[in-house]
């Protein structure tokens, strides 16, 4: 049941007119919050509000397609561990994994808890890590361009 | 302390820290790490030589920190300030580990 | 504002009961608090007219932790007991479903993770940075332990 529960949203990063930038985010603890407060920023469009353009949930990446990032966000517990694998077996091919907030990164402040994975790279291997406890949705859209090469 | 500060990046004044250790101590998810060394300073007109702590280096591990600012409030001599930056993601685990230098860069740009 | 009371254990269930009907209709949480010999069960209701909230507590001896369940008292008393019981060893007698709700194994230790016996191993295994070294170490007038962590969990570390 709880595999169910998880899943990525889709969203366009809409800082930089240049570049696209295509995010799935996977929300697992309070750090989601500050990717939503990203989309009330305005830094991410979600990618459902956009019905003309290309669903990016295919499983082959298209020349020219965007970049697509896979931003994991909160805490991976053991319980959520088979959860989690399954929805990252389940995303789109992505460019690169970025690891939102202190306990995605490493377990942040939960590093000492016996049921807490220290970090999603335990998991999948991670190309960006962002700081922060949370994370501001500007350190959200700074990391996303600067893994995209901007 | 005011609610307002932006918490974005811990800044290092090394020239203020006395390695009292205050910061490491209070430090709750055990980010902050010192290393250290004593020396003996000769005073003109003292009697005997002081020793002091001399900083060796000073490091915060940001990707454990949960931005308290725990160790900005205890610091006795004001050698830890809150600055604004947030834009410091790393392409490894350990670059998030920030040392002396790069902690007294911060508030710098 | 909220109004705490502590009430003796037999009480527990009446004391809910009235602040029940007294208007704090809504079951916020029950959890429970390790005060060393003690346990300190926690109740917190809330009045969903007034937004007012009403803390209700009761002591019971670590080494007789029975408590009548409150599920007959107030829905949605039942998970709230079911996770204090697991985290804290606490017996709910006459609970309708006792079955664990979080936890998918008993911990390896035979303590509840959220009694204070409980070691955050983590904590004990990997070296504090706020260790006194050299000089200061002799200089410290009794060794520190980092904040969080008790006397008893580092007596069980091995000697390094």
């Amino acid at each position: 049941m709880l595999h169910s529960l998880l899943a990525t949203r889709e969203f366009r990063l809409a800082a930089d007119p240049l570049v696209e930038v295509r995010v799935l985010a996977l929300g697992l603890a309070c750090c989601a919050v500050e990717v939503d407060a990203a989309v009330v920023a305005g830094i991410l469009v979600p990618a459902d509000g956009e019905p003309d353009r290309e669903p990016v949930r295919e499983p082959v990446r298209e020349p020219g397609g965007g970049f697509r990032v896979l931003v994991v966000a909160g805490t991976v517990t053991t319980p959520l561990v088979p959860a989690v694998e399954a929805a990252l077996g389940q995303r789109p091919l992505v460019d690169a994994v970025l690891a939102f907030g202190a306990c995605a990164s490493t377990g942040g402040p939960y590093w000492d808890a016996p049921t807490v994975i220290n970090g999603v790279d335990r998991i999948v291997a991670v190309q960006q890590y962002v700081p922060g406890c949370p994370p501001c949705p500007e350190a959200l859209r700074d990391a996303l361009l600067s893994l995209a090469g901007r | 302390m005011t609610s307002r500060e932006p918490r974005g990046v811990i800044q290092l004044i090394p020239d203020a820290c006395t390695v009292c250790m205050i910061c490491v101590q209070e430090c709750p998810s055990w980010c902050i790490a010192i290393d250290s060394h004593h020396e003996e300073v000769s005073e003109e007109g003292a009697r005997r030589p002081r020793t002091v702590s001399v900083l060796d280096r000073f490091t915060i591990d940001f990707g454990l920190c949960m931005y308290c600012g725990i160790c900005v409030d205890v610091c006795p001599f004001d050698a830890l300030e809150w600055q604004p930056q947030h834009d410091y993601p790393a392409a490894t685990r350990s670059g998030l580990e920030h040392d002396t230098d790069r902690l007294a860069s911060h508030g710098s740009s | 504002m909220t109004e705490v009371r502590e009430v003796p254990l037999t009480e527990w269930l009446r004391a809910l009961d009235q602040a029940r009907a007294a208007g704090f209709a809504m079951l916020d949480l029950i959890t429970a608090v390790d005060r060393i010999g003690v346990v300190e069960v926690v109740a917190v209701l809330t009045n969903p007219d007034t937004a007012q909230r009403c803390r209700l507590t009761t002591r019971v001896p670590a080494d007789q932790l029975a408590v009548p369940s409150a599920s007959s008292v107030l829905d949605g008393a039942s998970w709230h007991e079911r996770e204090t019981a697991e985290m804290f060893g606490i017996i709910f007698t006459g609970h309708p479903d006792p079955r664990p709700l979080i936890l998918r194994e008993a911990p390896a230790s035979g303590v509840p993770p959220l009694r204070k016996a409980s070691a955050l191993t983590e904590r004990v295994a990997r070296e504090w940075p706020g260790t006194p070294s050299g000089d200061d170490l002799r200089r410290a007038r009794r060794p520190q332990l980092p904040p969080g962590v008790r006397d008893e969990w580092m007596s069980e570390r091995e000697p390094a």
